[in-house]
């Protein structure tokens, strides 16, 4: 079965500094998998190569056959991409944001429709969704960008720190839209360094540090190879190896 | 095409708002406002202008000499009786901006063909442009009184002579030239009217080129700091249309933003060099006759130029957008290119190019933005190939920019790129890296 994202030999250089060393990995489709790993460890950087906005120094990427650097823009219709903390125009309305993303991926006002009333159900925000997105909390503004990276069935979600800087309440109700989505058919790339979260809601993790995957598995696997009751601490002694 | 509608679309909901609307708004009515203020100060000053006359010689001369100023435009009060403090007292009263006090033997002194003096007094109650104008008034009623006393002298000397041949035996008819056109018409008035039309056109020009690159810049800018650039570009829109889209809906917003200018600095500007409104049939017909007015093929050159202006700004914005990490940069960034807007409008405002150093004078050509402020002299003085080389030059150097800004749309220099002016302040220096410009600090 052709996989949802395939990773090979992925190198990516800043100047001089090296952020990823030669990382390799697959997802199938249907399939969440997490690169968990502390701040500056390469996760962000992959995930940005993944969704075709920054270009591998060597290495290939590809999604569903196609190599992120030849077929960008292919690659594009079929992903959605969430980056760690982003925002939306503040001076949109709810609605609007919607709209404005459902008619950049789809021109058939029916399927516009369809991707604004799956967004809608999925944020929960209601009537809220005509007020303007600057009078939105955190919690609801990451709600709507949530909705709006499933809204269009991506065949793969790249999501960075889903659930970063929110309450516990809205954590596990992105989490809930997360799985669901997926149990539709949609793979998952995530990045998180809240191992909890991640034991949760992922198939399979990467353990990633300074730029080099260290162990791929799953929750369970990992915990009985390392022999440890969380993530957390399969984390620390994978490293410290 | 459909994709990049949408861009430009949202582009321009998140442009127009009422922050960015207001300030368009209130320029225009505080310029038609103030424009229409001095145009009314104006009519009053045109107006017949009040003088009190303190006559205390009594006789047919003064008394002829106030009928003389009836004639030239004054509304004359006269009293014969009190003094002069009393008569300034009243004149005051009575919103009289003069005060005139012929002495007792005037006609006797006069008549003896002896210098007579006069006082006048001059009462300044504001000290406004216009208000000051008051003063000057004096010296048209002092003229015309000579005027009347030569004539008389001249009359009684030489009977049978005509005063107005002794006072100007040579008269004189003006031609003014533009290229190959000549036209009757006194050179003072044309340059006023010609004046009018170049000068507020710079003006505007500088406003939308400074609004245009500011929006474009705090546009990309703005995305980089709410991350919402990064989401823009993992979507399906060519990273082109996103570019063009972004330049498109600046331009069109700085171009509203000009309509709204002009119209209220045409207004304030028209006030203050004089109404073409005003201008006599006699020197309308000689500016048709010059060409000085813009034909069809003229508006088409000046808005070519100017629309090249503004696309070579917004290709540089773009690029300096992206280097800026959040709005607050923008500013910075935009500063150099206001300095290369500020030169050239400043030199073709007040200097003549061609007369300038060939140095200078090509300094000034290399600029691109000198062009569409030079548009409109040039085609005033029918110096047609200057404004279509320029616009050649503004539209390769846009390709060249716009080439440059798409370039670093489609690659991931639109994220790694920075310009870290946090640290500008402190001793360091700046590099350029793989990942763009950045600063060092030296050790």
């Amino acid at each position: 079965m052709e996989q949802a994202l395939r990773v090979a030999n992925l190198k990516k250089n800043y100047g001089k500094f090296e952020a990823l060393h030669s990382i390799s990995f697959e997802v199938a489709p249907g399939e969440i998998f997490a690169l968990i790993g502390p701040n500056g460890a390469g996760k962000t950087t992959t995930l940005r190569i993944v969704a075709t906005i920054l270009q591998p120094t060597s290495g290939t990427v590809h999604v569903y056959g196609m190599d992120v650097q030849k077929d960008a823009a292919r690659i594009r219709e079929i992903i959605s991409y969430l980056p760690e903390e982003a925002g939306a125009y503040k001076n949109l309305t709810g609605v609007g944001y919607l709209t404005f993303m459902a008619e950049l991926f789809a021109s058939d006002p029916a399927v516009q429709h369809e991707y604004i009333q799956r967004a809608s159900d999925i944020t929960g925000l209601g009537e809220r969704l005509n007020d303007k997105i600057g009078t939105y909390s955190k919690g609801m503004t990451r709600k709507l960008l949530l909705s709006r990276t499933v809204m269009t069935h991506p065949k793969l979600a790249i999501i960075d720190e889903p659930t970063s800087g929110l309450d516990v309440v809205a954590a596990i109700d992105i989490r809930e839209s997360i799985r669901s989505a997926s149990a539709d058919g949609m793979a998952v790339l995530l990045s998180s360094h809240n191992m909890l979260e991640i034991e949760y809601l992922s198939d399979r993790v990467a353990i990633i540090d300074r730029g080099t995957i260290h162990d791929i598995g799953t929750p369970q696997g990992l915990k009985e190879k390392y022999r440890k009751s969380n993530l957390e601490e399969v984390f620390v002694e994978v490293v410290q190896q | 095409m459909r994709r990049f509608l949408v861009i430009l679309k949202k582009e321009l909901r998140e442009m127009l708002t009422w922050q960015t609307l207001m300030p368009i708004i209130l320029v225009m009515v505080i310029y038609s406002f103030l424009g229409q203020v001095i145009n009314t100060e104006q009519k009053k000053q045109a107006a017949p202008q009040p003088i009190t006359v303190v006559d205390f010689d009594h006789t047919a001369t003064s008394q002829a000499l106030t009928g003389t100023l009836d004639k030239v435009n004054f509304k004359v009060t006269t009293y014969t009786e009190g003094t002069v403090e009393d008569a300034v007292h009243r004149a005051n009263a009575d919103n009289s901006s003069a005060v005139l006090v012929v002495p007792q033997g005037f006609e006797r002194g006069i008549l003896a063909h002896k210098p007579q003096e006069v006082q006048t007094y001059t009462i300044m109650r504001n000290f406004s442009l216009v208000g000051m104008t008051g003063s000057v008034n004096l010296d048209a009623a002092l003229s015309a009184m000579n005027q009347y006393i030569g004539d008389q002298y001249i009359r009684s000397a030489a009977p049978g002579l005509d005063p107005a041949v002794v006072r100007q035996a040579i008269s004189r008819r003006s031609f003014v030239t533009v290229g190959t056109r000549v036209a009757e018409a006194d050179p003072q008035s044309i340059a006023g009217i010609v004046t009018q039309q170049t000068m507020v056109i710079p003006i505007v020009l500088m406003l939308v080129i400074i609004l245009a690159s500011q929006m474009i810049a705090a546009s990309i800018a703005g995305e980089k700091e709410n991350k919402t650039l990064e989401t823009l570009l993992s979507t399906p829109v060519a990273r082109g249309a996103l570019v063009t889209a972004k330049m498109t809906a600046s331009g069109i917003v700085a171009l509203v933003s000009a309509a709204a200018y002009m119209v209220g600095m045409k207004s304030y500007m028209g006030s203050l060099i004089g109404d073409t409104g005003g201008t006599s049939t006699g020197v309308s017909q000689a500016i048709q006759k010059l060409g000085l007015v813009f034909n069809a093929q003229g508006y088409v050159l000046l808005g070519l130029s100017v629309f090249a202006g503004i696309m070579v700004a917004l290709s540089i914005s773009v690029i300096l957008g992206a280097f800026a990490e959040d709005l607050k940069s923008v500013q910075v960034m935009i500063a150099p290119l206001m300095m290369v807007v500020l030169v050239p409008y400043l030199m073709t405002m007040f200097i003549d190019i061609n007369t300038t150093s060939p140095v200078l004078r090509w300094l000034i050509y290399a600029i691109p933005f000198s062009h569409p402020f030079l548009a409109a002299q040039y085609i005033f003085a029918h110096n047609f190939i200057a404004v279509i080389a320029g616009i050649v030059y503004q539209f390769i150097l846009f390709v060249v920019f716009a080439s440059i800004a798409a370039r670093i749309f489609s690659t991931d220099r639109i994220l790694t790129m920075k310009l870290n002016t946090a640290g500008r302040m402190r001793r360091g220096s700046w590099t350029i890296g793989r990942e763009g410009i950045s600063f060092r600090r030296r050790k």
